[in-house]
């Protein structure tokens, strides 16, 4: 068989992460139930404070949504996907995807890797490929739990929205998958690149923060991938931002292309 | 037939040299030794030459292919043992030599002959393999589709005597029928036992390039003697040494001329041997130093 399908390394990749994948699949899983089923006993304390007038405040920081986090959909928003899957799943799929080249050669594996006939690209993209079910699975596990936990508490969620908000996570935690391997071919040490690409994500929430803040700062938010998303309209309206998914699906192909590139011509030193 | 070529291959790193202009060739069915040791630019060369370094200046072909271009279908005829490299601690021996065999797309051959030369427990986890057992993992992958080069770099480090000598029947073999070998080594004594032709390198540049045993004829032979005279009275070639009481030092074509000269003192212990390939390369090494 032709080696550029067989994606025997993207198997391997997929196989080797598989303990990784299944851990962070039940650290999320119980996290989205843990945090959807925490609903009920903040709605009346949240209905309050939005009669109030006390969620205000954090709107300038967390966007229109504050306000409406007196309701499901609001609150599953703000307390789970802002911060559980934009920045904490970013960081650890990032941080995962930052160290799948550079530890190889940290390790020295990679020497006995590329004595076989595969191009250095070919390694890098099925690095990539072999990464993607990690990503889809926590993903939609994570989906998956949301749903159980929202049918059990009696709670009312359009599930097609759902999961559209959840398909439009894909792009998004494939560009971050494609930024953590750019990382990862560019410096030989893997801890190394694991912090920089954390230092990535932190700074990517910041700017879109500081971009919703301040005005004249506006134009900050449009170096944020997660500007890109827009999940709080496509879980309460099932709106998607069409532009951002392309501009997502670009990063993570412009990303790609030039970690392959950037390989290619790097030097494997021992 | 020449199946490995270098012409002027060089690697600088930024201003650092690894090699320099290095112009050797690699004749089909051969053992070819590299000699050097330590940092003077064995890997660098084997790096280059399979494509894990960007070479800086020259060119070179494996198989008549030229490495810039055809790097990928080269390797399908390629074997490589690193001189540093370690396997997936995860993987046992046998999961690791599947994925490698998948990766080869080929019929592995010669995989059982190298599983019963190397008896290893491929059921067991690599983390828990000594430097040895990795050492024959490493080996068992470069050959085991049977590759027209095999190219080594230090292979024998870490295994013990009686594997090295079962592995150097198994090089010989090969050789017989018909592949290639390109063996780096600092060891001499297995350079001198297993390799047809030599290379030496020095500070990443090649001083000699032979057949061993022209390269000892060439070299000459080494006189030993002891006369009853002061050593410092004998006037010998510009190379004389004097080593605890004993005159030593290389002729060439000469033996004649030299006998007569040491006939006029009192001789009172000779010795006349080949110069081996550690005299040789001592030889290399002391020139300028």
């Amino acid at each position: 068989m032709n080696s550029i399908l067989s994606f025997k390394i993207a198997i391997q990749t997929f196989k080797d992460n598989l303990k990784t994948t299944i851990i962070i699949m039940g650290l999320f899983g119980i996290m989205a139930a843990v945090y959807s089923g925490m609903f009920p006993s903040f709605k009346d304390m949240l209905d309050q404070m939005a009669a109030s007038g006390g969620l205000d405040p954090f709107s300038s920081f967390f966007g229109m949504a504050a306000l409406e986090m007196n309701t499901y959909v609001g609150f599953l928003y703000l307390e789970m996907y802002q911060i559980f899957i934009i920045i904490i799943l970013a960081i650890v799929i990032g941080f995962i995807a930052a160290s799948i080249v550079s530890k190889e050669i940290e390790l020295k594996t990679i020497d006995l890797i590329m004595s076989n006939p595969i191009s250095r690209k070919q390694i890098v993209f099925e690095k990539f490929i072999g990464l993607l079910p990690m990503v889809l699975i926590i993903n939609f596990v994570t989906m998956i739990a949301i749903m159980i936990t929202t049918s059990a508490i009696g709670e009312s969620l359009d599930f097609n929205n759902l999961f559209l908000t959840h398909l439009v996570l894909i792009p998004y935690l494939m560009a971050i998958l494609s930024i953590g391997i750019l990382i990862s071919v560019i410096y030989d040490e893997k801890m190394k690149c694991s912090i920089i690409m954390i230092g990535f994500v932190v700074a990517m929430y910041i700017y879109q923060t500081i971009g919703q803040m301040i005005s004249s700062f506006e134009f900050v938010k449009y170096f944020s991938l997660t500007y890109y998303t827009n999940l709080y309209n496509v879980l309460k309206l099932g709106k998607v931002n069409i532009e951002g998914v392309i501009v997502l699906c670009a990063v993570t192909i412009v990303t790609l292309i030039i970690a392959m590139i950037y390989f290619e011509h790097k030097d494997i030193k021992i | 037939m020449n199946v490995i070529e270098t012409k002027g291959l060089t690697k600088y790193y930024g201003e650092i040299k690894g090699i320099k202009d290095l112009t050797l060739s690699v004749e089909k069915g051969e053992i070819f030794g590299f000699l050097g040791p330590n940092g003077a630019g064995k890997t660098t060369t084997i790096r280059t030459l399979l494509g894990y370094l960007n070479k800086t200046g020259g060119d070179a072909y494996i198989l008549g292919q030229s490495i810039d271009e055809n790097i990928v279908d080269i390797k399908k005829e390629v074997g490589y043992i690193p001189g540093e490299f370690n396997v997936y601690g995860h993987l046992t021996g046998r999961q690791f030599l599947d994925f490698f065999s998948s990766l080869r797309h080929r019929e592995m051959t010669l995989l059982d002959d190298l599983l019963e030369i190397f008896d290893l427990p491929l059921d067991r986890r690599i983390k828990g393999y000594s430097k040895g057992m990795k050492q024959m993992l490493g080996i068992i992958q470069a050959f085991m589709d049977d590759p027209d080069i095999v190219i080594m770099d230090e292979p024998t480090s870490g295994l013990d005597p009686l594997l090295q000598q079962k592995f150097y029947t198994f090089l010989n073999k090969q050789k017989k029928k018909g592949k290639t070998m390109f063996f780096s080594s600092h060891i001499l004594s297995e350079v001198d036992k297993i390799c047809d032709r030599l290379a030496i390198i020095k500070e990443g540049e090649l001083v000699a390039l032979e057949n061993i045993d022209t390269l000892k004829s060439k070299s000459g032979k080494k006189i030993r003697v002891k006369i009853k005279e002061k050593p410092e009275k004998f006037k010998g070639p510009k190379d004389i040494k004097i080593v605890q009481g004993y005159i030593e030092f290389r002729i060439t074509n000469d033996i004649d001329k030299w006998i007569k000269e040491l006939s006029k003192y009192t001789i009172t212990d000779i010795e006349i041997k080949d110069f081996s390939l550690e005299d040789i390369f001592i030889h290399y090494y002391e020139v300028d130093t």
